[in-house]
């Protein structure tokens, strides 16, 4: 391909609009700050006052062409909120732990001192791992690129990990051990209308990714067909063809059922199968036994729409597999993952533009975010801390020694369990809220409480931030530049609207200044600005199979982004994966897993007969930290509620909107119950973006993925009690 | 080219951010000028925004004594000019869809102007820049026209303005697009 006119695909519904352009205002280009659609949009910035005053949507961006969810329009309203942190906090009385209370401000030299003096006394006195980094994917690749190489050579640590561990783990997992590589996204996301079905798990995109929609609703324009599984009848599965409405949890036997039938119906591509995978007679053998009939039996969905959308999908001329959160965030997450792939690659699906298959990524760099050395058992460039060889070469760009790298560290909820025992005693947290967004919350505040010391890193006080000693108030993304990678694996550029507020610092800045402090400056002392760490992490990722070594910020701004593997100055970029049908294992080829079907973690019983399932509303993004402070957004969905059928409202004698007591054997909450029969009899819902005593997390399970690692927030047992009036008056 | 507002009530997602992006026009104080309602509350997820259709002849300006009511040359029906209204809100009455509102401190209605600052040079209003699921669209005649042949069934399920109050600037389309559709396969 010729890079020097290389542009990626605009479709039909790009058009040329020019934009409104207020006097004294200038525009700035850049994306949403929350979801891995990454919507463009231009910031207007006043040129008097230099503030960033609104938005005016991107219509030239060709994923999302202008189009925002609520949560997108109102993004600008975060950077000059009232509730900014605008200058280093302290707290000297360790009393007031896991309270707003106590704070007190501080120039930021003291407080580096402070940290420096706690960080140092811990590790002198119980070794370098005394210490952890807690990092998110809701920053730039450079930014995560950096918390990791601060964890390894700053403060020399093993403990590092990050909320992709709730988010993306077990998609990564998934698609790695199937595909060989973990690009979220086979294909650019302007193939998805012109596919001819389209199969979505647990995904309530219509809420949680809502500029794929128009997309979504064009298949079905053109006359190609929905398929959605979801326990819930969301705004997607509304419109479905088909929609397989499951009992939470039990997405590996449906996704076994559908296999099942595929092969029993002739819709195998035997040639694809031959040629290209590996593993197809012991899957076979495992999903014979899922016969519509028990396929239906375990996952509570009529038996007639199981074989419907088996057919749809098997006689489909072009099809697309995507998934989210409500199959990954499950103990068998890494499981349902392949098998979903499975189903691609049993009827050739893949490597071929309009058919693949994707998780759709929840943060906005949830792919970039993973791939660069954020993840206890990763270095950057997707390469691994077990592998001696990947050691050596990120040693050598990084300008330690092999030995000196810290070996692999432990998961971010596992991490706690460290806290517990005081293998860990000191936090370094940053661009997450684990005590809103962890299971079982009531355990994770106590570890939290217990750390000896615990910095925080944010631009809000966040309910995290109320466990922390010191908290360092960061920009928000329109105070910074840097690229993020979206849903696509299209790698993008953040730019930078408006100067820091206060005293506020890029995350990047924090640990040079840290690092230097720490005496660890040579390693960071050449880092002045974003793109002097680009420069680096893109030298880091050379070689590894995400390789960013060709992304560059001009490239970027050119061909309107660049999708990885990008090996070099000429090399424009990988829209469409795997099209010359080598997958990424050694021998080129797919694997098509055997997955036996087992049940969650917690199955319902007769003390806790609910099945408990959480996700999003469409106004708030993750812990709510920021969209709850938002107006419109707050006002648009204030609080959490709980999703109950009529008829199991009933049994309960609870009515719409009355406040009922939910409760696990791990938490309670009280949440105003809301009635819809958009929902199983057997399952009830609670959005989880709210914190202390709102938190749906109170209940929920820590139980893990034993791949991946990820805490089954999808499906735990539960149980409604009616509040008696009576008692609480 | 004169564009119009089209809605497919169809598509609808109840996302608000129609509402949202009504906020962001400079010209709307930051307040939203239109509606998202639930259709079947407590039943399912449908939803479906209201917006002003912008009436050829409209009843808010007739019923309005001191005709604060304009309407701009591209047929856009203005919100009240704030010297002119008199705050009686015979409009929000007279209006079939009950669009205008009232702002009480300033004892004055406010009404959807299709963002005129934009839509006077053909930039989409916001409310259809944002719409992330193509319910509200902004669209030249022909391809209005080229939408009506592809959804015009014989089931009746095609609707435009001729079947509401009277002739409208807006055109919509009342749910059913997807019951003319032939199958792929
Ligand atoms: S939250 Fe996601 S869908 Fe909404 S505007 Fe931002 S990037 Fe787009
Ligand atoms: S923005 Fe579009 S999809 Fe969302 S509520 Fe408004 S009309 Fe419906």
């Amino acid at each position: 391909m010729q890079m020097d006119n290389f542009k990626n695909p605009r479709d039909h519904f790009f058009k040329e609009v020019e934009n409104l352009n207020h006097p004294n205002e200038e525009l700035v280009k850049t994306h949403c700050s929350y979801c891995a659609m990454q919507c463009g949009m231009y910031l207007r910035v006043n040129t008097k006052t230099n503030k960033i005053i609104g938005v005016e949507p991107r219509y030239d961006w060709p994923v999302t062409l202008g189009k925002m969810c609520p949560k997108g329009v109102t993004a600008y309203q975060q950077v000059n909120h009232q509730d900014r942190i605008l200058r280093p906090l302290i707290r000297d009385d360790q009393s007031l732990k896991g309270t707003k209370e106590g704070f007190r401000e501080a120039s930021w030299e003291e407080a580096y001192d402070l940290i420096v003096k706690k960080f140092k006394g811990l590790q002198e006195n119980y070794g370098k791992d005394s210490l952890s980094v807690y990092g998110g994917v809701s920053m730039t690749n450079e930014k995560c690129y950096l918390t990791g190489k601060f964890a390894r050579v700053g403060l020399q640590t093993r403990y590092i990990d990050y909320n992709g561990r709730y988010c993306m783990s077990s998609a990564a997992g998934g698609l790695n051990r199937s595909l060989g590589v973990d690009r979220g996204s086979t294909i650019p996301w302007t193939d998805i209308h012109e596919t001819d079905c389209l199969f979505i798990a647990g995904s309530n995109t219509a809420e949680c990714h809502p500029t794929s929609m128009f997309r979504i609703w064009a298949v079905q324009e053109r006359g190609g067909y929905l398929i959605i599984a979801d326990p819930r009848e969301t705004p997607i599965a509304r419109r479905a063809d088909v929609h397989l409405d499951l009992r939470p949890g039990t997405d590996l036997a449906l996704a076994n059922g559908i296999l099942h039938l595929l092969i029993k119906n002739g819709h195998v591509d035997e040639e694809f199968v031959k040629n290209h995978t590996n593993g197809f007679e012991e899957m076979k053998q495992v999903v014979e036994e899922f016969t519509p009939e028990l396929t239906s039996e375990i996952t509570g969905v009529a038996k007639e729409k199981i074989i419907r959308a088996a057919e749809l999908y098997g006689k489909a001329p072009n099809a697309i597999v995507l998934f989210a959160r409500g199959i990954e965030q499950q103990i068998k997450g890494v499981d349902n993952v392949s098998a979903y792939v499975n189903m691609s690659l049993v009827t050739g699906n893949i490597g071929r533009p309009k058919a693949g298959v994707a998780t759709i990524t929840g943060q906005g760099n949830g792919q970039g975010g993973r791939e660069h050395g954020q993840k206890a058992d990763a270095l950057p460039g997707y390469r691994k801390i077990a592998n001696p060889e990947h050691v050596k070469y990120v040693s050598s760009v990084w300008g330690i020694e092999p030995e000196e790298m810290p070996k692999e560290g432990v998961s971010a909820y596992e991490m706690f369990g460290l806290m517990e025992q005081k293998t860990i005693r000191g936090l370094y947290l940053l661009c997450s809220n684990p005590a809103v967004s962890s299971p079982n919350l009531n355990y994770v505040h106590q570890q939290l409480k217990n750390l000896d010391f615990m910095v925080c890193v944010d631009f809000y006080l966040s309910e995290s931030a109320e466990f922390a000693d010191v908290v360092l108030p960061t920009t928000t993304w329109a105070e910074d530049e840097g690229t993020t990678t979206n849903v696509e694996g299209r790698t993008i550029k953040i730019n930078q609207a408006q100067k820091p507020l206060g005293e506020s610092k890029p995350d990047w800045q924090i640990q040079v200044e840290l690092s230097e402090r720490l005496g660890r400056g040579k390693y960071f002392s050449h880092l002045k600005t974003a793109r002097d760490i680009n420069d680096e992490f893109r030298l880091a990722s050379k070689g590894g199979y995400a390789d960013y070594y060709g992304a560059t910020w001009e490239k970027i701004d050119k061909q309107d982004g660049v999708f990885w593997p990008c090996k070099d100055e000429k090399d424009p970029g990988t829209p469409h994966m795997f099209l010359d049908k080598k997958f990424y294992h050694p021998d080129g080829k797919a694997k098509l897993f055997a997955l036996p079907y087992r049940p969650s973690a917690e199955e319902p019983d007769q003390e806790y007969p609910l099945r408990l399932t959480t996700g999003r509303v469409v106004y708030h993004y993750l812990s709510g930290n920021q969209t709850r402070r938002i107006k419109f957004l707050r006002d648009m969905c204030p609080d959490p509620f709980v999703e109950v059928h009529p008829e199991t409202a009933a049994k309960y004698n609870i009515s719409h909107e009355e406040s009922v007591r939910l409760f696990s054997r791990r938490g309670e909450a009280i949440y105003k119950v809301k009635i819809t029969e958009a929902i199983r009899k057997d399952t009830v819902f609670v959005p989880y973006s709210w914190g202390h005593e709102q938190s749906i997390n109170l209940l929920t399970i820590g139980a893990l993925d034993p791949i991946s690692r990820m805490p089954e927030f999808k499906a735990c047992a539960a149980q409604i009690e009616k509040i008696d009036m009576k008692k609480v008056k | 080219m004169n564009k119009r507002l089209y809605l497919e009530l169809e598509n609808c997602i109840g996302c608000r951010s129609c509402l949202a992006a009504c906020t962001q026009c400079g010209g709307h104080d930051e307040r939203n000028r239109n509606y998202v309602y639930d259709v079947n509350p407590l039943v399912n997820t449908q939803t479906m925004p209201l917006m002003c259709l912008h009436c050829v002849n409209p009843a808010c300006a007739r019923s309005c004594p001191a005709q604060a009511i304009q309407i701009h040359e591209t047929g856009a029906v203005l919100s009240a000019l704030v010297e002119k209204c008199i705050g009686c809100q015979n409009c929000t009455i007279a209006c079939p869809y009950g669009i205008p509102k009232f702002d009480t401190e300033q004892n004055l209605m406010y009404k959807c102007d299709l963002c005129i600052d934009r839509s006077k040079d053909g930039i989409p209003p916001m409310c259809a820049s944002v719409c992330p699921t193509n319910t509200l669209q902004w669209l030249t005649d022909e391809e209005i026209e080229r939408k009506q042949k592809q959804f015009n069934v014989k089931n009746d399920k095609w609707v435009t303005s001729i079947h509401l109050e009277n002739e409208t600037n807006v055109r919509v389309n009342l749910p059913g697009i997807l019951q003319g559709i032939t199958k792929l396969y």
